[in-house]
């Protein structure tokens, strides 16, 4: 049998850093709006995941290349809003990406 | 396209940010902005300042659509059937998709079925389609990979989207040179 990996995307979401949810609700609201609008099948499949969250109000969640549509879709369509401001192959070049990104200018965001 | 937010520069930070080469921010005669090249004003009537930047007439109410609107603002769950009769060659239709965050799964099936028979009506009437975050604040901006992902699962090609948008913005810019010049 080969050794097959499937490839994934990670992406950087930003959410309202004054928002009453933490991360991990966030991401639990993530994967339920995927499930409610793709199916507990595709959820499972697509294997998201949350990584960092330690990087501001910037969530880093992971999911097969394959269904990186479906979760973008479904980011849209989160309730609380969340806004994916970065996305790369390896978490390492996604880290260093949000890291060059000029938040400082957008922060105490209001309106 | 479709920003409601007060705080255009934070608003054009995040553009860049999100991969958007152009913004629409609301705009009435009592907002002083800078002249920029990547927004686009949008506002309910003709305003004095429109004779110096690019602008977009909005109605999001049917009785409020006439001639000189650009562009229309839609509900895809209202019904078409006035839009039909009133529409006009070359008038945008924007759908925000900001609605959909408080729709259930069902409800939000429904939405993409109406957005898509929507894009279906733009393209057999020579309107044209827009999709739009409806932000009001930079929370709500939808990246450009995003609305990629978006149109791609509504079957809407996003090369032909994007390239059909920048003609029509050309046009409406256009056609307002030739006016101011004659």
């Amino acid at each position: 049998m080969l050794n097959h990996r499937d490839k994934r995307r990670y992406v950087a979401v930003m959410y309202d850093e004054n928002s009453i949810f933490r991360p991990i609700q966030l991401h639990e609201k993530i994967v339920g709006r995927f499930k409610e609008l793709f199916g507990i099948l595709h959820a499972e499949l697509a294997m998201l995941k949350l990584y960092d969250y330690e990087f501001g109000n910037i969530l880093f969640i992971g999911c097969k290349l394959k269904y990186l549509d479906y979760l973008l879709v479904s980011l849209s369509m989160t309730q609380p809003s969340l806004t994916v401001v970065s996305l790369s192959g390896t978490l390492k070049k996604l880290r260093k990406n949000v890291a060059t990104l000029n938040f400082r200018n957008i922060k105490n965001n209001a309106s | 396209m479709g920003i409601h937010v007060l705080d255009i520069d934070r608003a054009l930070t995040m553009a860049k940010i999100l991969g958007l080469d152009l913004i629409g921010i609301d705009s009435n005669n009592s907002v002083r902005i800078k002249p920029l090249e990547n927004i686009i004003l949008r506002m309910d009537k003709k305003y004095p300042i429109a004779d110096y930047y690019p602008h977009l007439i909005v109605a999001d109410n049917i009785k409020l659509l006439d001639g000189k609107t650009d562009l229309f603002v839609i509900d895809p769950f209202q019904k078409k059937d006035t839009i039909k009769r009133k529409s006009k060659r070359g008038l945008g239709i924007e759908i925000s998709i900001v609605s959909t965050k408080k729709l259930d799964g069902s409800m939000t099936g429904k939405w993409i079925k109406e957005v898509k028979s929507i894009y279906e009506f733009c393209k057999s009437n020579h309107c044209q389609f827009i999709l739009s975050s409806g932000a009001t604040s930079i929370n709500e901006m939808v990246s450009a990979r995003t609305f990629d992902s978006i149109l791609k699962f509504m079957g809407i090609s996003p090369k032909n989207y994007w390239k059909e948008i920048s003609e029509w913005l050309y046009s409406k810019d256009k056609a307002r040179w030739i006016h101011a010049k004659s």
